[in-house]
């Protein structure tokens, strides 16, 4: 993290042409995000007095959103003196290919699945999770592709992260297709777990038809001395009941609960995709039920595999989805601009569903590319600006030792489960992740920070031993080196909030720095004061 | 007067009696304070003094693990099922309870058992959520616990110190669920030790200027850019600074407490954990859950059981007694109670499994009728054989007797209503005669 990205990437870059981009002209992220502007300004009309954001906040947003971290005061300066027409273009490019891009996602999608865990003992499940879901983003693993992975996992949880959607809901059917309609695409079937859906199209029936894909699914506890649980496939028939709502056996079909009479078996369900309507037969092996469903489920002929991700990936990054929450579209729900999600989700099909190509072609889009602003008010127009977002943990976390030049070589998910683990768990990232930690799928202006998250900013040991001149790295060479208050309040300011500070936010600083006597004293409280920020702990 | 402002007078007062700052005047209707023709503030005091009598709070005692009933509050002395716990008499002729609970035993005129507990659900994380929430867990929705009701709709958002406190580590319990982080616990590890980052790593003057500071700097922001986001976040500042430097933080030190009342409590963390229950109780904190465990007896069942009920026994019945003698237990109700009980049968390494099927808690406080026990179970254990009561009625009876409405819906993240309590019946005999 000490190196700047920027200015390496600089030296190999401004020698290339850009003549290589024509070849694939016709689908480039940047036609794409052009026909969106343009299609986005027929369908909702264009707001006025928007207006495109400074270099200094793009720069910080796109480290932000691409790679989890905020640039270092070299990447500012490196930017700031860029004059090429296309760098924000290449900045994307360049940080997209970054190894910190598949950390950030797969932190971001670890969070999405284990956040709504059912199953406790799936934190044991939770790293491999993650070092799969880094390795699929860093590669650029085709969506379909990861999803397809996590539906028809098989494996030792701890050694196979695929487990980890199944195993985040014990591998209960139920459960378990609920969290897989939710994820890849957007439809809150399980509401209809009880009684047919109040508001949408879905009936009882189709949520359990979904479930019966899953009956053959159960995840048992592993022989040998790490304490471990598998994903496993049981086509063969057994009498024994499970006990304690464990699903250590599977059964052969599912049954949907009689309500009037919950002792009794149930009605038996055949498999059906709800949204297709493709059928299997009863009595098919749990193999073919689970590879059936992820291909009808990621086919281009189901659209909203590829719509709940574009809007996701579009709300994450603008601030504001075409839907919302993100976890809750489907026909039956409105849409802001249906026109423009669908020229982006047939894109993101045709391309193989491809999430870099994706991500590029949203960040170059005017629209991601307007100053920051507050969420609209019911009376305005979507999209009027790119709304600020809390950072999550993983960020909020980066972001404190990219200031600190902290290296980061702590683990991001515990190692296990119970008392064992309990050491792993009280590393700085993981206790600080227990704070500051929110479900992604949430809409974020419903996340507000808490006392506890205020309380750890504020007086934690952590930080305040990091901003603490002798006991810190941070302050005591710039206080060696910097001998102009100014130029040391303006180098804080790029160090933390990524930008120049204005003339009224520099005169408070050199005020402040006048009324108290030592020179460190009054740094280590600006430092204090710029971490305790908003703007520090918000992406704008 | 009419109704319609003695309306508002209730609803613009919280439950320490103070003003509301929110909308207060906003729905004064201008008229009638000009006309002057309201004696306000006599109503207003008499209204706070009311509601102060009417506060009422909840301390959870959270057995974790899923204590045994024989062992605790239901033995079966004579009965193969109730292995070699032998029952002693209480402070109340009749009622008898486990040996292993002589101080609370003393307190039986306070405390109402229900023998007849039961639900369905037997593993830890399930069970824990359901007893805590009402509801079997799910992933699409995340339902507010016991603790979380209360903070909503007893606690104030204005006071110093938090409305919902857990102390000791619970699983699986819920948080404030889809109520939002607001009403999520504020969670202490330890009672003996200040709760983490509530002190300063400064002077409390210099921790002020670094305050100052900060208010300066994003002044600015607020004002000139209208920032949402910065209007909110100084929203939390303000509170949680308030908090740290707020002399009600001293409930959280156990050190101001007298060494006698603190012999009294006893020496083992839950006692430490009872103490500052009441402390903050007393403060003014609407809800407090205390853990103890892990009674999860698979083995040794006697043994581990009665280890346990010794660090429980003197501190939960102390605690019964110095909240009546601070004159608070009229308005606190004591809940004892885990997540499910353990199986008759004594188990080849003589312990107890899991069984949801029948259970016990105890209730006291907050009107609750001492001295009676509620529901009875079959000889040997087994089954409930007369008034069998479920994790609903529970709840509902535990939300009547702190004020919270069990009806209430709150809205949940998919836009559907979600009740505080699904079905079920508040067990009307726990209060009545």
């Amino acid at each position: 993290m000490s190196i700047s990205r920027l200015a390496l990437w600089a030296m190999f870059v401004t020698c290339l042409l850009p003549a290589t981009a024509k070849l694939h002209a016709q689908s480039s992220p940047a036609m794409i995000a052009s026909q969106v502007d343009r299609l986005l300004g027929e369908e909702i009309g264009i707001p006025v007095g928007v207006r495109q954001s400074t270099d200094e906040v793009f720069l910080r947003r796109v480290f932000l959103d691409v790679i989890g971290e905020p640039p270092t005061s070299d990447d500012v300066f490196v930017f700031s003196l860029d004059d090429r027409a296309d760098k924000r273009t290449r900045l994307v490019q360049q940080l997209l290919s970054d190894d910190s891009y598949g950390k950030n996602w797969g932190r971001y999608w670890r969070d999405v699945i284990m956040l709504r865990r059912t199953e406790d003992r799936a934190v044991l499940a939770q790293r491999a999770l993650e070092a799969f879901l880094v390795e699929q983003f860093n590669a650029n693993t085709p969506w379909n592709r990861i999803a397809t992975d996590l539906i028809t996992a098989e494996g030792n949880v701890r050694e196979d992260g695929r487990t980890g959607l199944i195993m985040a809901q014990g591998g209960r059917p139920e459960e378990t297709v609920a969290e897989i309609s939710r994820i890849f695409i957007g439809i809150q079937i399980q509401c209809a777990q009880c009684h047919d859906h109040p508001t949408d199209r879905w009936t009882r029936e189709q949520f359990h038809q979904l479930a019966a894909f899953f009956p053959r699914v159960a995840v048992r506890p592993t022989m040998g001395d790490v304490r471990s649980f598998a994903v496993v496939a049981d086509d063969t028939p057994s009498r024994r009941r499970t006990n304690n709502n464990n699903r250590f056996r599977g059964t052969q079909e599912h049954y949907m609960p009689d309500l009037e009479n919950p002792e009794s078996k149930g009605t038996l369900i055949q498999p059906v995709f709800f949204v297709t309507g493709q059928k299997l037969d009863l009595g098919t092996l749990d193999e073919n039920r689970r590879e059936q469903l992820s291909g009808w489920l990621t086919s281009p002929e189901n659209p909203w595999f590829a719509r709940a991700m574009v809007n996701r990936l579009w709300s994450e990054l603008v601030g504001e989805g075409f839907y919302e929450p993100v976890d809750d579209i489907g026909p039956d729900r409105e849409c802001s601009a249906p026109r423009t999600l669908d020229l982006l989700s047939s894109q993101f099909a045709k391309h193989q569903y491809d999430i870099k190509w994706l991500i590029e072609s949203i960040m170059l889009t005017g629209t991601y590319q307007l100053e920051s602003g507050n969420r609209r008010t019911l009376d305005e127009l979507p999209f009027h600006a790119n709304c600020p977002q809390r950072l999550r943990s993983d960020q909020l976390f980066n972001s404190l030792l990219s200031v600190f030049e902290i290296e980061d070589t702590e683990p991001s998910s515990p190692a296990g489960y119970g008392p064992a683990s309990r050491q792993s768990r009280s590393a700085p990232r993981l206790l600080f992740n227990s704070i500051f930690g929110f479900d992604p799928s949430t809409r974020r202006d419903e996340i507000s920070g808490s006392i506890p998250q205020a309380l750890a900013m504020m007086n934690s040991p952590f930080i305040n031993q990091q901003i603490d001149a002798r006991r810190g790295r941070v302050l005591a060479p710039l206080l060696a080196e910097v001998a102009s208050d100014r130029q040391l309040v303006e180098e804080l300011y790029i160090k933390v909030l990524s930008r120049q500070p204005t003339r009224q936010e520099l005169k408070v600083c050199l005020d402040y720095r006048k009324g108290i006597a030592d020179r460190a004293e009054a740094f280590e409280d600006i430092l204090w004061a710029l971490l305790n920020h908003a703007e520090f702990m918000h992406r704008r | 007067m009419n109704d319609h402002l003695h309306r508002q007078l209730d609803v613009s007062l919280n439950r320490h009696g103070q003003l509301r700052r929110r909308g207060f005047l906003r729905c004064l209707p201008a008229a009638v304070l000009a006309a002057g023709s309201l004696d306000w503030q006599g109503r207003l005091a008499a209204q706070a003094a009311q509601l102060r009598q009417q506060a009422r709070a909840c301390i959870l005692l959270w057995m974790q693990g899923g204590p045994s009933q024989f062992e605790t509050f239901s033995p079966k002395p004579g009965h193969a099922n109730g292995g070699e716990t032998t029952a002693i008499a209480t402070s109340v002729p009749g009622i008898q309870i486990s040996e292993h609970l002589p101080a609370v035993a003393g307190s039986m005129d306070d405390i109402c058992i229900i023998r007849s507990m039961n639900s369905k659900e037997g593993s830890h994380p399930r069970a824990s959520y359901l007893a805590h929430t009402g509801y079997i867990p799910t992933a699409s929705i995340k339902h507010p616990t016991i603790g979380a009701h209360v903070a909503h709709q007893v606690g104030d958002l204005d006071s110093n110190l938090p409305d919902f406190v857990r102390i000791g580590r619970v699983r699986s319990a819920s948080g404030g669920g889809l109520l939002g982080i607001n009403y999520d616990p504020f969670v202490l590890n330890d009672a003996s030790r200040t709760p983490d980052n509530t002190t300063p790593g400064t002077s409390t003057e210099r921790y002020q200027r670094r305050l100052g500071l900060l208010d300066s700097l994003q002044e600015e922001s607020e004002a000139t850019e209208k920032k949402q986001e910065v209007r909110d976040h100084r929203k939390v500042y303000g509170k949680a600074s308030r908090m740290v430097l707020s002399s009600d933080m001293k409930a959280f030190d156990l050190a101001q407490e007298p060494s006698s009342i603190r012999q009294k409590y006893g020496t083992s963390s839950f006692a430490s954990g009872c103490l500052m229950a009441r402390r903050l109780v007393e403060a003014g904190v609407p809800f407090v859950e205390v853990s103890a465990g892990n009674w999860d007896t698979h083995q040794d069942n006697f043994e581990r059981t009665g280890t346990l009920c010794n660090q429980v026994d003197q501190p939960f019945a102390y605690l019964l007694e110095d909240l009546r003698q601070r004159g608070l237990l009229e308005q606190t109700l004591v809940v004892w109670m885990g997540e499910f009980g353990r199986t008759p049968r004594i188990n080849a390494r003589s312990g107890r499994d899991h069984y949801p099927r029948a259970y016990n808690v105890a209730l006291a406080g907050a009107g609750v009728r001492g001295g009676q026990v509620i529901g009875t179970t079959d000889p040997g254990g087994v089954g409930v054989e007369d008034r069998p009561v479920g994790t609903a009625d529970l709840l509902r009876t535990i939300f009547q007797a702190v004020h919270v409405d069990a009806d209430h819906q709150n809205m949940s993240n998919v836009g559907r209503p979600i009740t505080v309590v699904d079905g079920g019946e508040a067990v009307g005999e726990v209060f009545s005669g």
